[in-house]
């Protein structure tokens, strides 16, 4: 028999991941079967978010037991409600049932046509299907409505790099950069794709990007490699004059000496690491142009 | 300031005080329940949404149209500003006034809001300048001048009496906004009885929401777009950043197996 209190650890890490979007399926379907199972009684109203989250992290697991059992309380619960219907949908794409999902899709969308939800979905079922061109298509008509999904901005640039056409994913990625402008992640992405464009305009974008990624956050290891990379690419264009060149030489060597500060930290110690820094120093001046 | 300190009965703390202070809370958390049992569902259209999503990535662009490169702003605000083809310039909604007579849901919503909020709040001071008159409830800690007597002590006709005595009726409305707090304690954030926040809304809410200022707010978008310059923020980032070296504090925790490379 167990007490109440010794719910709550499970439930607080329930929350937790609930909140910060873990997608930890395999714990969150350990914890949760067992409160569903064992302590259904004492969750109170609780229950049915806990429901929500375990089916979602079940169909990750292709565990379509638990999940139809908390389909089942849960349609028991709310008959009419569209977010069920929203689960139901999910569980028939998990089966590889697309048409039967995207009926269900679409019957949601008949009653309330501002749903996000169930578009969203019908564009991942494109997604899973593999017509990433259709894909694009569903999301930008999606987002000319939706300007503000910044989940959708980033979907739809990631489709967009698999499609290799990265004038567009930079133009989703300043949307994202401009409603998040402390976010580093998103420089450094964006400082990426133009360094893939390549051109000596991007360069010196993403160079100035990757600066700010790193200014944004000090311990970017990959903007500090990219500026590096970028300042090198730049300093070894012919097309340069002389004081760009010497100017891009001058932020290679300031990157250089970051990296080999942050390895020598790294490498405090142990003799393994010894090998690494000195592999670093290696590379680095074999990249860099006299 | 008094100079003679008055000695209230203790009977007024037992038998005023208290109760003002129970009945305006509890007129509250009823005033709370009422609201949800007479919520109506107020189901947008995609067009609005759509419409107060583009209003926010324009503002967005505005205020941080700087931290994108000069030709991305200048594509962007473009597209909204063009002379021939710009968003602003000739997206013209349908403009149906909501005036109270011929839109029923507001006019239903206005009277909701004026029957939970504004008639108890009356009811009940009058029925409490009623019941507890003729005497002093309280005195606020604070001197306050002679302007103010006749409207803290209704009923009370002394010439002399110092106008920090109040009466009751002033110390139910001093409850009811104090007791503000106390409602968030107790039924949650955004709680029908939070009448102050109510009234903010009313306030506000007309200039948010209301689908007739769509081609106002469009217009408006257009002229702040139009004003708006392009400052890129990282001109000189490379020296900023290189100014000092790299904070690598807390880079690598001890836990961690070393190695990772």
């Amino acid at each position: 028999m167990s007490f109440l209190y010794c719910l709550n650890p499970e439930k607080h890490k329930l929350r937790k991941w609930r909140e910060d979007n873990h997608r930890n399926s395999e714990q969150i379907v350990d914890v949760g079967e067992e409160l569903i199972n064992e302590h259904a009684s004492k969750l109170g109203d609780d229950i049915w978010i806990i429901y929500e989250q375990v089916m979602i992290a079940a169909l990750d697991c292709s565990r379509d037991d638990l999940a139809w059992t908390c389909l089942q309380e849960l349609k028991r619960q709310f008959p009419g409600s569209q977010r069920v219907k929203r689960l139901a949908g999910m569980r028939l794409e998990a089966l590889e049932k697309y048409e039967d999902a995207n009926k269900q899709y679409d019957s949601i969308l008949q009653d309330d046509p501002t749903n996000t939800a169930a578009r969203k979905r019908k564009i991942s079922i494109l997604k899973a299907q593999g017509k990433s061109a259709e894909a694009i298509r569903e999301l930008n008509e999606y987002l000319e409505q939706f300007v503000g999904d910044q989940e959708a901005w980033h979907e739809l640039s990631e489709l967009y790099i698999n499609e290799h056409d990265y004038g567009k994913a930079a133009f989703c990625l300043e949307e994202l950069m401009m409603t998040n402008p402390h976010n580093h992640l998103y420089c450094e992405q964006y400082a990426e794709v133009k360094y893939t464009q390549g051109g000596l305009e991007n360069l010196e974008l993403s160079r100035k990007y990757f600066a700010q990624a790193l200014k944004l956050n000090n311990r970017n290891m990959r903007a500090l490699f990219g500026l590096y990379m970028s300042a090198s690419h730049i300093a070894a264009s012919p097309k340069v004059n002389a004081t760009v060149k010497k100017a891009n030489v001058k932020y290679a060597t300031w990157a250089t000496n970051q990296i080999n500060r942050a390895y020598q930290l790294a490498g405090r110690g142990t003799k393994e690491n010894k090998c690494s820094v000195k592999a670093v120093e290696e590379m680095l001046e074999s990249i860099t142009m006299s | 300031m008094a100079e003679p300190e008055f000695l209230l009965d203790s009977n007024i703390r037992l038998w005023v005080v208290l109760p003002i202070v129970f009945i305006t809370f509890l007129v509250g958390v009823i005033r709370h329940y009422v609201s949800i049992l007479l919520q109506s569902d107020k189901k947008l259209t995609l067009e609005q949404v759509s419409d107060s999503q583009v209003l926010i990535r324009s503002r967005i662009l505005r205020e941080n149209g700087k931290y994108i490169p000069k030709q991305s702003f200048l594509m962007r605000k473009f597209y909204f500003n063009n002379q021939e083809d710009g968003f602003f310039k000739n997206t013209k909604r349908k403009v149906v006034p909501p005036s109270p007579m011929t839109d029923p849901s507001m006019l239903t919503d206005m009277m909701k809001g004026n029957v939970t909020n504004v008639l108890p709040m009356i009811l009940i001071g009058g029925w409490i300048n009623w019941t507890f008159s003729g005497f002093v409830t309280t005195k606020v800690p604070f001197p306050l001048t002679l302007r103010f007597k006749p409207m803290l002590q209704q009923g009370i006709e002394l010439l002399s009496l110092d106008a920090s005595w109040v009466s009751s009726a002033s110390w139910y409305f001093l409850n009811v906004f104090g007791l503000r707090s106390m409602y968030s304690l107790i039924l949650g954030q955004d709680n029908g009885a939070d009448q102050s926040r109510i009234m903010q809304e009313q306030m506000s809410g007309a200039a948010m929401a209301m689908p007739a200022d769509t081609n106002k707010a469009f217009k408006a978008e257009w002229e702040a777009l139009e004003l708006t310059d392009h400052q890129w923020a990282l001109e000189n980032i490379e020296e900023e950043l290189m100014s000092r070296e790299l904070d690598l504090d807390g880079m690598f925790s001890k836990e961690l197996p070393m190695g990772i490379f």
